[in-house]
């Protein structure tokens, strides 16, 4: 009996959390008539795929997917790029005094600065650079953005290969950057995939510095593009809903990818998931 | 009181772990079950704590059916292998904290910690935390957590072998002392036989989920009911010969050994020899088989050297080469 | 041999430019921001509206801190007891946190909706009367209804941290006490909970850091309004900076902000330390 009651609280709140996207989705697929009608219609209503054209054909909503797309790949490699030597010159090499934790403490801390206070020089400083409303000047933050995120991670993951076996490898000949790349980096690939997509996901999600680094049509992301048709007179919730269901795929088919590590991401390497 | 167990039976999946054991320990009686890893000793103790419910079977105790009672109604007391203490209470707190949950004035609660801690020497300890203590001081501490209460059985998982080879002498020596004076039914699972073999009244050899043998050292070590039984106890193993009439069976120290020719002994070559300082453990070969024999410290063996050997008549056992149990004469 | 500079600096490099110069200078460009116009800092005692922003943040943040721990406590507690499935229940779980914060903000202001939202839709179908439930277009229900979103979507975070944390507790301890006589409750009382406070201090540490400087949703679902009902000092900033273009004062709060995060980084960092 306490069984069943368990399993019926568990699907109460499966429920409660699935709902409102199930809802976005059906406001999406729903003819305009339909979506505001009452009773509220949860199925058996006719699918429409008008509002996905509309969004991606003659809307922009394409034009800020490919933005986004290109921003969060962008972003995520060069903080890879950066990051990644940075993680391993940390975890492997003698530091005098404690400097390495030191550094890595200082590093993470960064990551801690709420955007809204960085905002404003970043505005300012970006627009003097002319690199408002473009692409670079976006990559740019978001590498700064995603980079201490990934000398904490990856440190960690380097932490876990023992010393040895690097060791090994340079007593038979390789040099230290060889040693990294043909023999830690296939080590920790998982460690480095599931840091890609965190990296992905918090670029691919973020709203805050797109919203007022981008203000130009050509230049807004995913988020962005919807959150303008939001603050719209007179709203086009179909469109508005199909560019979020499209927003969110991505983010939930790399998060089941990355699921063994969600924890450990999440809780900075705190908590071992 | 004495604990009675029928038929218990226990699967994981399509794999039986425990199968139709059944087996009586008398009240006050040192119970040892013995077997190697995955032979169902730990799962059998659990079952008998209520940690895990049995598939088939009855456990009887002080003649209370305590088979469907959860663990904490059992009034079973049980020591980890990895001592479970209470990370975050320090030690007193450890100690006391069964009779907490039954709600005993504090000041009997207090009197009583005390009283057991002066009985395992912990007195000094009693302030810090578990992870300040050392592993045989941990050890302790799981004990004194375990008679405070004055349970109607006790259970122990391999408690002593997280400790170093010496300190797990000296606690088994402890343990007896402690049993004998609580008087407390205790079943104590080991792989180890020579903790077997000095701490048990009987032992109960488990392989495969199955009791082996249930009988007192004595007559486990001279009267083995199977070769299993007959190689797993006794250091080192017992020699199997394969006749064509049975196995035979001959422990290494019943094996004669004589750098002389003698009338009616065989003959062999030495194989190997390892001086353990009290006396030498000699490997022979007698062309098709190794025997393994013990001789006296001073005897000095070469390699390959001629030697000859013979069978103490009255030490054979003899074991049916299809059911691979002891023949009874 | 000693070396001037540790070999690892040459890797390390880089990156501490990349971050220098996008997370140092601009903090200091801030600074600068802020001082052009003196009287900054002191307007900050006397402004009525960052006061209320700052109290609005502070109920929104405790509100939803706590519901967040103590639903994400429960649901830990409960998808960990179960047999089968767990798999099944803690992916659904898990998908409010890891939509865009727009999306799932988009899609709660259409259950919001009060003549056609699916939210009064449903009430209304059960018999209640909706003509009062205004959620985020009324002044008072503004805040309660931003922070129901939070909920919703920030109790995964709290239930997957603290998942973990049940998780490594080592079982023996918990056996004990079951042999020792202990109950469920007992056990959870006894044993679970404190073994599970770093795990819980983390928790709520996270959380607070990011719920002090909520943005996101709060813009999308309602500008900051009714008014400034649910106008949390992110927001105040935002417009102080963006609307009435007075990047001195924005500068200014911000570095107030700044403190409270630093409060609840430096707590973070000495529980990370102390594992």
């Amino acid at each position: 009996m306490k069984t069943a009651l368990k399993y019926l609280a568990a699907s109460i709140a499966f429920i409660v959390a699935i709902a409102p996207v199930y809802w976005l989705i059906t406001i999406s697929l729903k003819r305009e008539v339909d979506q505001f009608a009452y009773p509220p219609q949860w199925a058996g209503f006719v699918v429409t795929l008008e509002h996905y054209k509309e969004a991606f054909g003659s809307s922009s909503f394409s034009a800020y997917f490919l933005n986004s797309v290109l921003l969060a790949g962008i972003s995520t490699s060069a903080a890879l790029l950066i990051g990644v030597p940075a993680a391993y010159g940390l975890a492997r090499f003698e530091w005098p005094a404690n400097w390495g934790d030191r550094i890595g403490d200082w590093i993470l801390s960064t990551r801690m600065l709420p955007p809204i206070v960085t905002i404003v020089p970043l505005f300012l400083m970006l627009r003097e650079a002319r690199l408002l409303n473009s692409l670079v000047g976006l990559s740019i933050v978001y590498t700064a953005f995603n980079l201490p995120f990934v000398v904490w991670m990856m440190r960690g993951f380097f932490d876990e290969v023992p010393r040895e076996i690097e060791e090994a490898a340079m007593l038979d000949g390789e040099s230290r950057v060889g040693a990294l790349l043909r023999i830690v980096l296939p080590l920790v690939k998982p460690g480095l995939a599931a840091t890609a997509v965190f990296c992905l996901v918090v670029a691919w999600n973020e709203f805050l510095f797109a919203l007022i680094l981008t203000q130009t049509e050509a230049a807004m992301t995913l988020p962005v593009g919807i959150a303008s048709r939001v603050t719209q007179y007179e709203i086009k919730w179909g469109a508005m809903s199909a560019a979020g269901v499209v927003a969110m795929l991505p983010v939930l088919v790399f998060a089941s990818a990355a699921q063994k590590y969600l924890v450990r991401g999440l809780s900075l390497g705190a908590v071992k998931g | 009181m004495p604990l009675e167990l029928t038929g218990i039976t226990k699967k994981f999946g399509s794999r039986e772990a425990v199968s139709g054991v059944s087996l009586r320990a008398e009240d006050g009686e040192f119970v040892v079950l013995l077997g190697p890893s995955g032979c169902g000793k730990s799962t059998l103790l659990r079952i008998i704590a209520g940690l895990e419910i049995s598939d088939a079977g009855s456990i009887r105790l002080a003649g209370a059916d305590v088979t469907q009672r959860e663990a904490r109604d059992r009034d079973i007391a049980m020591v980890f292998q990895s001592y479970a203490l209470y990370p975050h209470m320090n030690i007193a707190q450890n100690i006391g904290y069964p009779l907490r949950v039954r709600k005993r004035p504090p000041a009997e609660i207090d009197a009583e910690v005390k009283n057991v801690a002066a009985r395992l020497g912990l007195t000094s300890l009693l302030a810090n935390l578990p992870r300040q203590l050392s592993g045989g001081e941990r050890q302790r501490v799981a004990l004194a957590r375990a008679i405070i209460r004055r349970p109607k059985a006790f259970l122990m998982d391999e408690p002593l072998s997280n400790l170093d080879a010496r300190l797990r002498v000296e606690m088994r020596a402890e343990l007896k002392h402690l049993q004998h004076e609580l008087r407390i039914v205790t079943i104590y699972v080991t792989h180890d036989q020579a903790e077997a073999m000095t701490l048990a009244h009987r032992i109960a050899v488990m392989r495969d989920g199955k009791i082996q043998q249930f009988d007192t050292p004595s007559n486990v070590y001279h009267r083995p009911a199977n070769t299993f039984v007959a190689q797993f106890v006794g250091s080192p193993s017992m020699n199997l010969i394969e006749k064509p009439d049975g196995i035979l069976g001959v422990r290494p120290e019943d094996v004669q050994l004589s750098q002389v020719e003698q009338p009616d002994w065989s003959p062999a070559r030495v194989y190997v020899t390892e001086e353990m300082g009290n006396e030498t453990i000699v490997i022979i070969s007698d062309g098709s088989t190794n025997i393994t024999a013990r001789a006296p410290a001073g005897m000095k063996l070469d390699f390959d050297a001629r030697i000859w050997y013979r069978f103490r008549p009255e030490k054979l056992h003899w074991f049916d080469p299809s059911t691979r149990s002891r023949r009874i004469e | 041999m000693k070396r001037r500079v540790p070999e690892g600096f040459w890797w390390v490099l880089p990156a501490l430019v990349v971050l220098v110069s996008l997370s140092i200078y601009p903090l200091i460009y801030s600074v600068k921001l802020s001082l052009s116009n003196p009287g900054n800092f002191s307007r900050l005692f006397s402004d009525r509206l960052f006061a209320a922003a700052g109290v609005q943040t502070i109920v929104l943040t405790a509100a939803a801190l706590t519901v967040e721990f103590l639903l994400g406590l429960a649901l830990a507690v409960l998808i960990d007891s179960l047999a089968r499935g767990r798999a099944f229940f803690r992916t659904g779980l898990l998908v409010p946190m890891l939509l865009p914060p727009v999306v799932a903000a988009v899609a709660w202001r259409l259950i919001y909706n009060p003549q056609f939202g699916m939210l009064n839709g449903m009430l209304r179908q059960i018999g209640f009367n909706t003509e009062w439930l205004t959620w985020t277009s009324g002044q008072n229900s503004a805040l309660a209804s931003v922070i129901l979103v939070d909920v919703w979507e920030w109790t995964p975070f709290l239930f997957l941290l603290l998942s973990a944390g049940l998780q490594a507790i080592p079982p023996e301890p918990l056996e004990a006490a079951r042999i020792d006589g202990a109950g469920a409750w007992r056990i959870f009382r006894d044993v679970t909970l404190p073994l599970l406070k770093p795990t819980i201090l983390l928790a709520l540490l996270l959380r607070a850091m990011d719920l002090v400087r909520i943005f996101d949703q709060i813009f999308i679902l309602t500008q900051g309004g009714p008014g400034t009902a649910t106008e949390t000092v992110s927001l105040y900033i935002y417009r102080t900076a963006f609307r009435f273009s007075n990047f001195g004062y924005a500068a200014a709060m911000s570095f107030v902000l700044l403190a409270a995060t630093m409060l609840f980084s430096r707590g973070l960092m000495r529980v990370m330390r102390s594992r």
